[in-house]
């Protein structure tokens, strides 16, 4: 894998973590299900480059995170949007929509 | 901004909180987990077989927590820390190789720090002055016969005319140095140094008195009215920072003096006197010569150029212009230099060689370091190839690498500034006082910047050759045996020898030199017996003895007391004695073949005893006696210089100098601080003695403001308790008059030839520093090549060899890297000793006997160096050796 698509790969990524928070607070396995149903199946974000992105958000200050009991009464760690991370959501929405019109336009040219 | 702080924080916890960080994944992980079999359960799977899947759906619990960690906020920061904790470690485990580094780099950074230290309080610090870069000094260029560009000190005429005809700058002259004069306060008395100031110049220096005023025009007009401005530590020790003293008077020079003002405190002046008094110039007596040092200060809204147009104009229209007297035809301008480099032009070359051999000093110290470091990464060979087999980079091995020496280099620098700051404080020791002109000598950031500075110079130099060595580390043969670097890394270590032996070399020819020059110097033919002769000094800077007849008294009777001690053979005074600076006044040949003939010598004033206590040889003539008296033919001795320049070896006694003046007798010359020609810092030269009570009054005001005379002793035996019976001697005549202080002759030759003393000191240090360091250099290399070589010495001896044979072998590289070091820094001093032939005095730049010794002293050093190490094979078993792989 060449680091380019990395990149857009990681950025995507972030986007969709935020997506995923945006009606409310996720523990890790619940947000990568629900990541898995709004892209309707086409991403499945594995452990691995999710809690890195996770841990990193956090550290970015764009999510918080709090022990809690999950659906079926287990432990775990939820984390949810701060302030920062709703502005981010939003910031970050208005570009790849800027960037998704533009690639269908260069793309759909004659 | 709220994602750096976010950051920070983030940072310090994972540094700080790593164990709950570290629990914080693994429970949050193992969660995951567990619900992600939990899913599994309830779908229908059995339990092994859910948890099964599902860790291989996670994908490796180590793997994921170590991408997250890989991620976390601080991490270059935390590797770089384990990077360091190895890198400490290391140097631990091989605490012998440790210190040696540290210990090089303690003294050769100490070194550098104390040197530069006094490089940045003379050049580089500014003068502790408001606007220091306003203030100047006037030097003088002459084009002509002998050219020259220096401070030159000024007449009377000359301050004058700077005073009133250069608008540019304020200024002001004062006496070139300090003379002792007695204080006399109450019933104290005491011995201080004065400094003789003109009006304005605490205003050049930008100086306002804490108490009272600066001296007033009035004060400094030729015969003004007394006043003096106290320091602040003559204020606060002797007055008790008693405010009322203003306004007072003192006795100061046997006269009143009125206090009129308090330096504030931590100021000091370039005289650095105790106590002030107004210097007065007039167009006669002092100010008809040069004597005064001029100070400016660049007014508001002037230029430097201007000011040097209106010196130059204002100059040039004099009635005596000095400059002219040998040369009428040279070409005489002037120019203003800044005032630091005016007061430090003298020091200058000095501490620039000294910096320029504390600078050797660091790259000998650096070729050893890098043969060390190198010997060193070659051991680690073993460690490097695990480390690489197991997937770490080479990029992450040199940095290691690095590491370790950058903390070497840290922990060097540590200690060198310790070394350098004990080394300052000593050498200030070792330095006569008021030798520098400024007052402290600080260790300053500056100074800890440069140390830093050279700390990591050191560490790129030594480092830069194993660095290189490992580029070309070699993974398979290094596996294979147990040493393995591309190339043979004994030439490289012998060419490191061989430099710094060459730098050596230089460092130790030149300090040679130098102590040559010391010794011809202290070994001058002394004309007199030093031998136990005890000297008194006393201002007679005092009103009273403005009167030749009161003058007369005191110095027959505190003489002739002091012959009434028990042991004492002789007593005597004279205005100045061997190894010291002589009063310098004009001379006329009244007859003879050179009637007529113009020309300066040095003049002495002595009591009839003089040449008896110091028993300089009378060769023709007579000696004065008590009958030549000040209503009695004015009579002179000269010396065998004077008697040689003016009557050509012709019997001068007899003849008539200055008109009346008959010439007496011809005693032998004895060494002197020189005035007349100062090419060596102790020469013969012309000097005439008159009798003390010929002296006139004109004369004695004159030149016991520049001259304390001095009290000569000279007994058989030592003498019990005898400086206080001079001192009660003295007091017999004058109950007020206090002796500065008791010396001997060698403390006056040690005083005129500091300079040299101190040179040879630090040169002499710097160069037994080297041979230190390029010793253990040649050592290093030779033991090493004994613990690289004990298989194949084993193997040498088991087939027949001789030990004396093997020990040649095996120490031959080091004697050959010596050899070629010492021809190449021969080599090297033919060049570079030429710049030092200023400072040599009785011996040539290329001394053969230097030379030899220091061919000799290096000879020795490598013979030790190699044979020591190679002593160990004599000890070889080979049988042992060969089994050992």
């Amino acid at each position: 894998m060449s680091s380019k698509q990395t990149n857009l790969l990681q950025g995507t990524l972030d986007l969709l973590i935020l997506k995923a928070l945006g009606p409310g607070e996720l523990h890790g396995l619940g947000i990568s299900r629900r990541i898995e149903q709004i892209t309707r199946g086409t991403f499945l974000v594995k452990p691995g480059s999710l809690f890195p992105a996770l841990h990193r958000m956090e550290e970015a200050g764009w999510l918080s995170s709090f022990w809690g009991e999950s659906e079926n009464n287990r432990r775990a760690k939820f984390y949810r949007l701060t302030k920062a991370g709703k502005s981010q959501l939003q910031v970050e929405t208005e570009q790849w929509t800027r960037v998704a019109v533009a690639m269908t336009n260069a793309l759909t040219a004659t | 901004m709220m994602k750096l702080w976010s950051r920070i924080k983030s940072t310090a916890r994972n540094l700080f909180h790593k164990q709950q960080v570290e629990t914080q994944l693994d429970d949050e992980i193992r969660a995951c987990v567990d619900m992600m079999t939990h899913e599994r359960i309830a779908a229908g799977m059995s339990p092994s077989e859910a948890r099964r899947t599902a860790l291989a759906e996670f994908g490796g619990v180590e793997q994921v927590k170590q991408a997250v960690r890989g991620h976390r906020a601080g991490v270059a920061l935390e590797r770089l820390w384990q990077d360091v904790h190895y890198g400490l470690r290391q140097l631990w485990r091989n605490a012998g190789f440790t210190v040696t580094v540290i210990l090089t780099l303690a003294l050769s950074i100490g070194a550098n720090t104390a040197i530069f230290s006094i490089v940045n309080a003379l050049m580089l610090k500014s003068l502790p002055y408001p606007h220091p870069e306003r203030m100047g000094t006037i030097y003088t260029r002459v084009t002509g016969v002998r050219s020259w560009d220096e401070r030159h000190k000024v007449t009377y005429e000359q301050w004058a005319l700077l005073r009133d005809n250069v608008p540019a700058l304020t200024s002001a002259v004062s006496s070139s140095r300090t003379s002792g004069v007695n204080l006399e306060a109450g019933s104290h008395v005491q011995y201080l140094q004065a400094g003789r100031i003109s009006a304005h110049y605490l205003d050049v220096l930008g100086i306002q008195p804490a108490l009272g005023r600066n001296f007033s025009d009035v004060e400094d007009r030729s015969h003004g009215p007394n006043a003096a401005i106290l320091s602040y530590s003559l204020w606060r020790n002797t007055f008790g920072s008693d405010p009322n003293v203003l306004g007072h008077a003192v006795l100061l020079k046997g006269a009143p003096y009125t206090i009129i003002g308090i330096l504030p405190e931590g100021t000091s002046t370039p005289l650095n006197a105790g106590i002030y008094t107004a210097l007065q110039l007039g167009p006669e007596g002092e100010g008809g010569g040069t004597n005064s040092e001029a100070i400016t200060r660049l007014r508001d809204g002037a230029t430097w150029q201007e000011a040097d147009a209106e010196i130059n104009r204002a100059w040039s229209h004099r009635a005596h212009r000095y400059e002219l007297d040998d040369d009428p035809s040279a070409q005489v301008t002037y120019h203003s230099v800044p005032l630091q480099k005016g007061e430090t032009a003298t020091l200058r070359p000095q501490v620039l060689a000294l910096m320029l051999a504390a600078g050797f000093i660091l790259l000998i110290a650096c070729a050893n370091l890098a043969g060390l470091t190198l010997v060193r990464v070659l051991r680690r060979s073993p460690e490097f190839a695990t480390r690489l087999a197991l997937g770490a980079s080479r990029w992450q091995i040199q940095k290691q690498l690095w590491i370790e020496n950058l903390l070497l280099a840290f922990l060097g620098g540590m200690a060198g500034i310790t070394v350098g700051f004990v080394a300052l404080r000593g050498l200030l020791q070792l330095l006569p006082e008021h030798f520098l002109p400024v007052a402290t000598v600080p260790l300053d950031g500056r100074v800890l910047a440069f140390t830093l500075f050279i700390s990591l110079l050191t560490s790129v130099l030594f480092g830069m050759f194993p660095a290189l060595a490992m580029r070309k580390f070699r993974l398979r043969s290094a596996i294979a045996s147990h040493s393995a670097t591309g190339g043979d890394p004994l030439h490289l270590r012998q060419a490191l020898i061989v430099s710094e032996v060459a730098l050596t070399v230089v460092l130790l020819a030149a300090s040679g030199l130098l102590i040559r020059t010391l010794i011809h110097l202290q070994t001058l033919p002394a004309g007199f017996d030093p031998a136990g002769v005890i000297i008194a000094k006393a201002s007679l800077d005092d009103e009273q003895y403005h009167n030749a007849a009161t003058f007369r008294k005191l110095l027959s009777q505190s003489t002739s007391s002091m012959r009434q001690i028990p042991g004492v053979q002789s007593a005597a005074v004279g205005l100045s004695l061997p190894y010291e600076r002589a009063l310098l006044n004009g001379v006329t040949i009244s007859d003879g073949r050179a009637a007529g003939q113009h020309g300066m010598t040095d003049e002495v004033y002595v009591t009839p005893d003089y040449f008896a206590a110091l028993q300089i040889a009378v060769l023709t003539g007579r000696s004065f006696t008590d009958a030549d008296g000040p209503d009695t033919q004015h009579v002179a001795i000269i010396n065998q210089t004077f008697a040689r320049k003016y009557f050509h070896g012709a019997d001068a006694v007899g003849h008539y100098i200055n008109n009346d003046t008959r010439i007496v007798g011809v005693v032998e010359d004895v060494p002197i601080a020189p005035g007349l020609d100062a090419t060596a810092p102790l020469a013969g030269e012309e000097t005439m003695y008159i009798p003390a009570a010929q002296a006139d009054a004109q004369l004695l005001a004159l030149v016991h403001v520049f001259f304390q005379p001095s009290w000569i002793v000279r007994a058989a035996a030592p003498v019990e308790g005898l400086t206080a019976q001079m001192q009660r001697a003295l007091a017999s005549a004058d109950p007020n008059l206090p002796f500065s202080g008791f010396y001997n002759m060698r403390d006056l030759m040690a005083k005129t030839l500091a300079m040299q003393r101190v040179e040879v000191a630090l040169l002499g240090t710097m160069a037994a520093l080297a041979l230190l360091l390029s010793t253990i250099g040649i050592f290093a290399l030779v033991a090493n090549i004994v613990a690289q070589k004990t298989r194949e010495i084993g193997i040498r001896i088991a087939l027949g060899s001789s030990i004396r044979q093997a020990m040649v072998h095996v120490g031959a590289p080091g004697v050959r890297a010596s050899t070629l070091g010492l021809i190449l820094g021969l080599i090297l001093c033919a060049g570079a000793l030429r710049a030092m032939r200023s400072a040599l005095y009785g011996v040539g730049v290329y001394d053969v006997p230097t030379i030899l010794t220091v061919m000799l002293v290096l000879a020795s050093v490598t013979i030790i160096a190699t044979v020591v190490p190679t002593l160990r094979i004599a000890g070889t078993n080979p049988a042992s050796t060969l089994r050992e792989e």
